[in-house]
């Protein structure tokens, strides 16, 4: 004879949430792993250190400002000036969203609940957007809010209001492009320094080569394609497009941008390639 | 020597995806100097700027930081070391193995690449082809040493390595002259100035302080990997 015991579990029928909420969730706990919080010690080290050479400059500007009322650097080619740093970021951190579920394959675990595989994706996709933003955008506020406070033109002149939100508006742009393309390089493997030394490596082939490429073309007295060469690096690809919206001045040592708008369109190409690259890997990465 | 670890070395470096980016950088050096070929740049003056910003300036550290800490580092990531250092080998002899893996890759695909790509441009003309060559070959077994010592030290090895070879020999060796002193990149460009006798080709650093300094480097980072793998600890991940 046997007998099924009630031994107490008790159905859940609270309030579901939702796939809103777990994606956000997800957001929010990549977003926070970008920057090592929550986590050791030791993997703060890596992007605070980034996150404070990144505001150097801009207390540099600062000091300038108030005290020999000069400008610093421009708004707009903040980001160029410092890619250096931000590529760096992008190298060490990118791998760091996407590699430890590739590798421990925990996959299927965050699978089995309400997330689909694509919301998992824009999950990462926002995570590292916004960190880059951030870490462009908090050092050119600070530049804006100590503008603010010097006040170095005095009262008739208005501050430089649309040089800084058309720096923040690029530097969002930027960091979608950057994030897609990172995200889409480092998640085809689940080792951390392969991902780490293959972004890096694309990223130093695009910007070692663009000088040589340039010297070349501008040799052979090709001026028009030797602008086209700044568009190999994303950087300057989006300071083109800056240029084109806004009318910013060109960020680069000679020369200038192809005019019009084919930086843009390149940029949203790029952007979409990446996107696309990222969900067929994780469409495979899933099915496994 | 051992060669069965250098043999199963070898298999995890060149077996696997690592071996398109030990390909991509030399690949891209070969198709600039192609590119400057076919554009009329195939002056000495071009061939110094592109071995000096691509060839020295990013292949090579870039080239040296995969294989150098690749040899190594995955497998202290995935703790299949505890399989090598518990066999009767000993510890100095696996790093020294590892670091003529790590060496052996740089020959093939930092230095040849190199010769071949300022060959292109201008044949043997006043040495450059050479010179940057066998630059290259000692920088790179110099680059070879070191990052196998950070893949140990530390688990992020190619961080750091990239922080290094970004930000101190490019960046900061601009601005502070000082700093050039002790960049492997330097060292490279002072033993090519010694082979050629291009006149576009300048170097900060004397000779008589390269060779030795790439000597000593190279040979104090062998030995202390070899020290701190004889007394190496495993610890989790992140």
């Amino acid at each position: 004879m046997s007998e099924i015991y009630d031994i107490g579990y008790r159905h859940y029928d609270g309030p579901r949430l939702g796939r809103g909420y777990s994606t956000r969730a997800l957001t929010l706990h990549s977003l926070r792993g970008i920057f090592g919080l929550g986590r050791t010690a030791r993997s703060k080290i890596m992007p605070f250190a980034l996150f404070v050479i990144m505001l150097l400059p801009a207390v540099v500007s600062i000091a300038m400002m108030a005290l020999i009322k000069q400008r610093g650097m421009p708004y707009s080619s903040f980001a160029v000036t410092m890619q250096a740093v931000v590529a760096i970021f992008l190298a060490s951190q990118s791998p760091t969203v996407v590699a430890p579920d590739l590798r421990f394959r925990v996959l299927p675990l965050y699978l089995s609940r309400p997330i689909s595989i694509m919301e998992y994706v824009a999950a990462k996709v926002v995570a590292m957007t916004v960190a880059l933003f951030l870490l462009v955008a908090v050092p050119l506020t600070l530049i804006y809010a100590g503008e603010l406070l010097i006040d170095m033109d005095g009262p008739t002149v208005p501050p430089q209001t649309k040089e800084y939100l058309a720096a923040m508006a690029v530097a969002l742009l930027l960091a979608l492009l950057l994030a897609a393309f990172g995200l889409a390089i480092s998640s085809l493997t689940p080792r951390r320094g392969l991902g780490v030394a293959s972004v890096i490596a694309l990223y130093l082939l695009s910007s070692a080569s663009v000088p040589v490429i340039y010297a070349t073309l501008a040799s052979a007295d090709n001026e028009e394609g030797a602008a086209w060469a700044w568009l190999l690096n994303p950087f300057w690809l989006v300071d083109a497009v800056q240029v084109w919206l806004f009318n910013t001045p060109a960020a680069v040592p000679e020369g200038g941008y192809p005019p019009g708008p084919a930086p843009a369109i390149i940029t949203v190409v790029l952007i979409a390639v990446g996107l696309g690259a990222l969900a067929l890997r994780y469409r495979k990465a899933a099915a496994r | 020597m051992n060669t069965v670890v250098a043999g199963i070395t070898y298999r995890a470096l060149l077996g696997r995806r690592r071996i398109f980016l030990l390909l991509l950088l030399p690949l891209a050096l070969i198709g600039l100097a192609v590119m400057l070929r076919l554009f009329g740049g195939d002056d000495p003056r071009s061939a110094v700027l592109l071995m000096e910003k691509f060839a020295i300036g990013t292949m090579l550290p870039l080239l040296g930081l995969i294989a150098g800490t690749g040899v190594i580092a995955p497998e202290i990531d995935d703790g299949t070391i505890i399989h090598l250092i518990s066999k009767p080998i000993s510890r100095p002899v696996i790093a020294t193995t590892k670091f003529l893996v790590a060496a052996s890759l740089l020959a093939v695909f930092a230095a040849v690449p190199t010769y071949f790509s300022a060959w292109l441009l201008v044949a043997n003309e006043e040495g450059l082809a050479v010179g940057f060559a066998v630059g290259s070959l000692f920088a790179g077994i110099a680059y070879a040493a070191v990052f196998l010592l950070l893949g140990i030290v530390t688990r992020h090895a190619v961080t750091i390595g990239i922080i290094y070879a970004l930000l101190w020999e490019t960046l900061v060796g601009g601005f502070v002259q000082g700093a050039q002193k002790f960049s492997i990149q330097q060292w490279a460009e002072s033993i090519a100035d010694s082979i050629s006798d291009s006149p576009f080709l300048q170097t900060q650093v004397t000779l008589g302080f390269a060779v030795p300094a790439l000597v000593i480097v190279t040979v104090v980072a062998v030995y202390w990997s070899g020290r701190r793998l004889r007394a190496f600890s495993l610890t989790g991940d992140e």
